[in-house]
This record gives structure tokens, sequence and C-alpha cells, in this order.
């Protein structure tokens, strides 16, 4: 094994970050790092900081201390929007398509507000976004005439479309019937191989095996293992943590 | 001057929490916007003059008729309109449109069935003489509304926080899914607020003839503006606190009426958009998340 | 554009018309007016989801700037419209806060906000700058065709953006934002200043409605440059026909306002009634309008 490169070298870096809502600590001192091309996964049973975790890296929610670095700027309290325009973006656990607007009018706003200044996107290549999604044949249709599974594929190319560098994956599989994990799970493993950072929050663990080995698993808003998935289906504290029922904290 | 202002303004203010609190209790359990708030109140205030003046009933029977008479009232309404409406995807905006189109209505009927003139009932129904205190005169109808508006507050606190289903309202005030998802018939809870809602604006509209002069078909709309001040600078959605806008509101009426006279109907808007924008989040909750 | 030719130009042809064949020039400049407002309003509560239950402030506003201008600083016509439209965008401006507001918050505040700014101008302590609750005349500027025309541009001018709004990249951002700000902002578009622009849009046209009013009719009182029904009548046609929509509200003004002047003038009670009831009505049964009756089956409706 190689050694780990300086967390100051990673495309993101994620140092001892704190959301606090109330006096409840949904982040407690949360770090990690990421570098291009890599894929980390990010489980834990409901309520341990995941989704916070996506939120506060997008920029929904200022961090209440630590910071999240990224390509080597401090984000800070930088907006989503802008947040979009460096190359950060994500999809939503349940999908939150522009529900009045077509499936090719969600994609193209995407393309043309979402992407670095100068890099424009013509007709055809929403056109290729859209046959990769496999929405093709969906493309004049309002979004909130489509199914979840649909959705789910919509939210993706939606921020496909913007060119992120980081993908910020909250629970895409769920939902998914076992053909389209399947295509799903290729498709994700293409955009790694491709030299995108995916940080993926799932549950389905079969899911995630197929994209990585490398996971952090949190409790109770703190990292309690960071390793492989194999190895931390045998560490004691993960386990309780999952099968136990009693969430520390 | 200044202490007859205050103690004044403490006084009608309590009248004016009265106005506020069905309005706010409505809006706290159900999220909806009752435009039509202050159109009801002018309904209780018709209700009292009539059954005075054909009946000869006092204001104090009078209210006791009047908010059993809405409550009942209230109770099909509810189910009449509110579980469509919650169906819509913007059910606040849209309660805000509806309800401003059953105020119409209500204002309409009232002016084809009652006419538009002035209606009062005499004074000395609640008895004669002011009240001393202080070294103060105080008005005797301002004294018995503020009586009759903390009775109002004092037996909606003990509903809340002394009966069961008091205890399920808050827990749907609290959060409407959770309470949906823990069992509880949230539309037989939102009905019975709302009927109280109704209720409470009535018993408001019986009094109003004396605190708030005459009483016509049209004179929903400013009640409706001194409501939202009041509940919007207590806390929206939280009955209770409706006591500290009705205060604050009162007092603040009264010392701009004395010092700034020719200035004091602004307050209430004032008052309103200052909180808004001072206090969104703290005195208010709920504001847009990504501003 | 093809909205706006196929609906819009026609709209202002037949306005433009009409006065040869139809002596009621006053019924059909209220007609124009109102065609303006209600667009105006659609710019902001269409395309951003924000309802100003207080835009007939930015109307007052527009007509007191004209009549101010008029008055004291004795500009021409085409000028104090300017200062018109400008007066009700500084008052937008002022009230931008406001937008940080939700749902009905935002709405109440906009209506107190309106209330506030006509207790300040009818206030008789302000008698020698805006006569107060007088009201003001401008007999000097008074010239009913030329108002006419112009209220007529405006009008040409807000259904051309307004057919901007429905399929430009702009409008579509305000459209998303309005659907769900969370991923509009994921998706780049800077959804609160792109609110503000519409905010401000939106009261540009209220206010220069506003001083082509003051212009056409020359005489009126604060009441009734801030009356409350011009917001709500606004409100109502936009919501008839359908919102963010551009024939939708043209078509709300036609049937609801021609009903209004076939009924509503002399028995205004049962205007009041038949109107409440149609608000009800229409909120719970058609909460999205008319349009929606032919989106359902998958027409585009311009």
């Amino acid at each position: 094994m190689s050694p780990e490169p300086s967390s100051s070298d990673r495309l993101l870096a994620v140092d001892r970050l704190v959301k606090r809502f109330g006096g409840f600590r949904a982040l407690d001192g949360v770090s990690f790092a990421l570098g291009a091309g890599e894929v980390l996964g990010l489980v834990g049973p409901n309520g341990s900081g995941k989704t916070t975790c996506i939120n506060t890296i997008s920029g929904l929610y200022p961090p209440d201390g630590g910071a999240v670095r990224f390509a080597g700027q401090t984000l800070g309290g930088l907006p989503p929007h802008r947040r979009a325009r460096l190359g950060i973006n994500r999809t939503f656990q349940s999908p939150r398509p522009f529900a009045s607007l077509t499936v090719r009018q969600n994609v193209a706003l995407a393309a043309a507000y979402g992407r670095r200044h100068g890099a424009d996107a013509g007709p055809a290549d929403i056109a290729a976004l859209l046959a990769e999604l496999e929405l093709d044949g969906l493309a004049e249709r309002r979004a909130e005439d489509l199914n979840s599974a649909q959705q789910k594929q919509l939210d993706l190319a939606r921020a496909l479309a913007t060119r992120p560098r980081l993908l910020l994956v909250d629970e895409l599989a769920a939902g998914l019937n076992p053909a389209e994990l399947a295509r799903m799970a290729e498709r994700l493993a293409a955009l790694a191989g491709g030299g995108m950072a995916l940080l993926v929050v799932e549950h389905l663990l079969g899911f995630l095996d197929r994209l990585t080995d490398r996971v952090i698993v949190m409790n109770a808003g703190r990292e309690i293992f960071e390793g492989t998935l194999s190895e931390a289906t045998r560490d004691g504290e993960v386990v309780r943590v999952f099968l136990g029922g009693e969430h520390v904290g | 001057m200044l202490v007859h202002a205050l103690l004044g303004g403490v006084i009608y203010g309590c009248y004016f929490t009265l106005i506020g609190l069905g309005l706010n209790l409505v809006f706290g359990v159900m999220r909806i916007v009752n435009l039509a708030h202050g159109d009801v109140l002018m309904l209780g205030a018709f209700a009292a003059f009539f059954l005075f003046h054909l009946v000869g009933l006092s204001p104090f029977i009078a209210a006791p008729v009047v908010m059993v008479g809405f409550f009942l009232l209230g109770l099909p309404f509810y189910y009449l309109v509110v579980p469509r409406l919650a169906l819509a995807k913007d059910a606040e905006m849209l309660s805000l449109i509806l309800f401003f189109g059953i105020q119409q209505i209500i204002e309409a009927l009232a002016a084809i069935v009652f006419g538009s003139s002035e209606r009062s009932i005499p004074g000395r129904v609640l008895g004669v003489g002011p009240f001393h205190f202080l070294g103060q005169t105080l008005s005797r109808a301002w004294v018995i509304g503020a009586a009759i508006a903390a009775g109002a507050v004092i037996a909606l606190y003990l509903y809340l926080y002394h009966t069961r289903s008091g205890l399920l309202t808050r827990a749907v005030m609290a959060s409407r899914d959770e309470a949906l998802a823990s069992g509880i018939d949230i539309h037989r809870i939102s009905a019975r607020a709302f009927a109280i809602g109704l209720a409470l604006a009535g018993l408001a509209g019986v009094f109003a003839p004396f605190m708030l002069g005459s009483v016509t078909p049209a004179m929903g709309v400013s009640v409706n503006l001194a409501a939202f001040a009041v509940i919007i600078v207590g806390s929206l959605g939280n009955p209770l606190g409706t006591v500290a806008g009705g205060l604050i509101y009162g007092v603040g009426l009264l010392l701009m009426q004395t010092y700034f006279s020719a200035w004091a109907d602004l307050l209430p808007n004032l008052l309103l958009i200052g909180v808004l924008l001072a206090r969104p989040t703290g005195l208010l909750g709920r504001r847009v998340r990504l501003a | 554009m093809r909205d706006f030719l196929s609906v819009g130009l026609p709209v202002v042809a037949i306005f433009a018309l009409l006065p040869l064949v139809y002596a009621n020039q006053l019924l059909l400049f209220n007609f124009v007016l109102f065609l303006i407002l209600a667009q105006g309003l659609n710019a902001i509560y269409g395309f951003t989801g924000y309802l100003p239950f207080g835009y007939v402030g930015f109307f007052g506003a527009g007509a007191y700037g004209f009549a101010l201008a008029v008055m004291h600083l004795a500009a021409p016509p085409a000028l104090a419209l300017l200062l018109a439209g400008l007066a009700a965008l500084v008052l937008a401006m002022i009230l931008t806060p406001l937008l940080r507001l939700s749902g009905a918050y935002f709405a109440i505040a906009n209506l107190a906000a309106a209330q506030a700014v006509y207790q300040v101008i009818a206030n008789p302590a302000l008698q020698d700058i805006t006569k107060g609750p007088y009201g003001v005349s401008l007999a000097s500027v008074f010239a009913p065709r030329a108002s006419y025309g112009a209220a007529l541009l405006i009008l040409a001018g807000v259904l051309a953006l307004v057919a901007w709004l429905r399929h430009g990249r702009f409008g579509l951002a305000l459209q998303a934002g309005r659907d769900d700000p969370v991923s509009a902002a994921m998706a780049g578009i800077p959804v609160v200043s792109s609110r503000i622009i519409a905010w401000l849009i939106s009261a540009l046209i209220a206010g220069l409605a506003g001083g082509v009013f003051a212009w056409h009719i020359s005489v009126f009182y604060p009441e009734t440059a801030f009356d409350l029904s011009t917001s709500i009548f606004a409100i109502v046609f936009t919501l008839f026909g359908g919102a963010a929509t551009l024939s939708g509200p043209i078509a709300g003004v036609i049937l609801l306002y021609g009903l209004y002047n076939l009924i509503g003038i002399s028995v205004p009670q049962y205007f009041q009634l038949i109107y409440g009831a149609l608000i009800v009505g229409l909120v719970l049964f058609l909460p999205r309008g008319l349009a929606s009756l032919l989106q359902r089956r998958g027409v585009d409706v311009p």
C-alpha cells in the first residue's frame, strides 16, 4: 500500500466538522479526505449524521465548527449555488426535481447555471446526458409525472449536468429493483473511473460493496470506524451500533 | 398621562389578546391563515346586537350563547373545507386565498341581511360608572373586556395543558406528521381547535360594540390587521404568546394615541413589519431556508 | 417570443382598435390596467410563488409618484411616468428584506407594508406634500387618448416580458427556485438574487400601471390609489386563469372583470358574494386555474 497523501492534497478535506441543531450535535467533529476518482462510503444508523454531513458539504447548512476544504479552497459559508459552480454536486434522499418543468428543462438549467464559467452546454450535450441516464424518452414530460425511480435518475442527471468533480450521493439505491441497482452501481463506478470523487451514503451494503472498499461508519455525529467494508462488519462497536439497537449517545 | 396610557394600554391590550387568541390557535394547529377571523368577530358582534335588541339578553348571557353556537357551527365547517384544502401542494398560501373568499361571502351576506348602517349597544348594560384604580379613571367597558379576555386566556391554558384533548392539540401543533404517525386523529383534534377559534372570535365580537365602537359588516378587515399584528408580534402559532403581543399592541397603541395621535393608525403595520424583519426566526420560527 | 406573437400582440391590437367601435374608454382603460397588473403579479406570484397581498402598495406608490412629479416638479407626463415606476422600484428595494419571510408571513407583511404607505400618504400631517386625504387633481396633464396609448405600450412590454419569463433561461430558473429552492441552488441557480430581480420587475410594472392610472383619471384619492381590492382582483384574475402562463391571467381579466362590470357596478354586495363563492370554489376544486384543465390533458398552454 502506498502511503496516504496528506489531506491538503486531496480534492475534499473535511476537518473536525461540527453541526448543531439547538443543543443537538448532529455532526460532532467528523474528519475525512477524498481524492479524485475515489469512492468513499458513509454508513451508519438513522440519525447518525450522514445526510447532515452531505448537507453541510453542499452548503445547505453553515458549519458550526471545523472546515470543509475543496480543491485547496476553504469553503466557509459559501452558498450552495457557488459550490455547485466549483464542482460540488449531489443527489437527494427523496428526489427533488423541478416538478413543473420538463425533464429536459431540469437538466438544461443545471447545465446552464451550474458549470464553471465558460463551460457551455449545447443541446447535443444535454441529449447525450439524457440518453445515458435512460431519460431520453421522457425528455418532454413534466418532472412531476415521473415515477420515483425515474425521478432519481433525473436527480443524478441534473447533478451530472453541472460537471461535478465531487458527487455526494444520498441513498440513491433505495427503492431500485436489482437490475436497476446493478446498472446504477456500474454507472457510479464509471464516473469514479473518469476521475470524479464520490461520497456515497448508503444503507444497502451490497450496493456499496460493488463501488468501494473504503467506508466510514458514523454514529451520533461521530466517526466510529474507518476502513474496509469487510473489516467494518467484524468490528465490535460497529456491530453493536447496527445490531444492538442501542445508539451510543 | 403616561400612567393612564400605560394602564389603559395593558387593559385594552387584554382585549386585543382575545381578538388574536382564536386566530393564533387555528394557525398553530392547522397552519391555516383564517383571513375571515375578523368577520367571524363581526358576526359575534351582530349576534350580541340582535340578542340584546330583539330578545333583551345582556352581553354576559349572550357571550356563552354565541360561543356555543359558533363552536357547533365551526365543527361541520371545518370538515367541509379544511381536509380538502390540506390536499393541495401549497396549502398555507391557498388557505389565505380561500379564507379571503369566505371573508368576502360573509361580508356580502352580512351587508345584504343586516344593511350597512352602524349598530351599537348602549354601554349602560355593562353597569354604570367607571372604575378607579391607581388614581386613574378607567372605562368600565375596558375593564370588563379585559377581565373576560383574561378569563378566556386562562380557560384556553387549562384546556391545552390540563386536558387530554389539549395534550393531543399540542402534539399536533408541535408536529402534524409525528402526530399522524402516532395514531392521533388529526382531523378530530383540528376540528375542535378550529371551532374553539371561532368561539373565541365570537366572544371577542360580543364585546366589540363596547370596545371598538359601532358595528358594521365591513369592520372585519381592520380587525384582521390588528389581530395579525397581535399574533405576529406575540409569536405566530403559539396561542399563549398572543398575550405578549396583545399587551405590546395595547400599550403601543395608547402611547401613540397619547403622544403622536396623527400617526397612531400606523402602529399595527409598523409593529408587524418591524417584528417580522427583526426576528423572523426568533419570535416566529419558519423562514426561507436559503435566504 | 412565439407566445407573445400568438397571444400578446393580438390582445394589444384588439385593445388598440376597440376605442374606434366602443365609446366607454374608461372601461377599456380599466381592462388594460388590470391586464398589466395581473401580469405584473404573475411575474412574482406565478414564477416565484411569493404572493404579494399588498401589491397595490406599488400601484399606489406609482400613482402618487406620478402625481408628485406633476405637482411639484411640473414634469411632463412621460417623465412623470418614469418617476412613477422609479417610486415603486424604490419602495420594492426598501421592502426586499420581506422576501426572507415565507408563505403567509410574506403575504401579511406585504399587506401591512402597503397599508403603512397608504397611511403615510393619506396622513393630514403631510397635506402640503401629498394633499393628504383630500386627493390630487392633475387637470393640467389630462389626456385620455395619450394615456390610453401609454397604457397599451406598457401592456405590450409586460406581455413580452412574461412570454420571455416562460421560456427564457431566467424565467425557468425562477420556476425551478419556486418548485424547489434547495435543488435549484444545487443546480447553480442563485435563487435569492433571481427572486429579488423578479420582485423588482413586478413592482416596477405595478408602479408604471399606477402612474398611467393617475395620468388617465387625473383626479383621485388615496383610498382609490391604495384600494386593497386592486391587489385582490389582480390575484384572483391571475389565479383563475392560471398562474405562470401568459394566457391565463388574460383570460382571468377578460372573464372576471367582464363579469364584474355586468353585475358588480349596480349591486356590489351580490357581486362580492358571487366573487367570494368563486374564490372558494376555485381554491377547493381548481387551485391551478383554468389553464390546468388543458394542462392535465397534456396541452402546453401558452
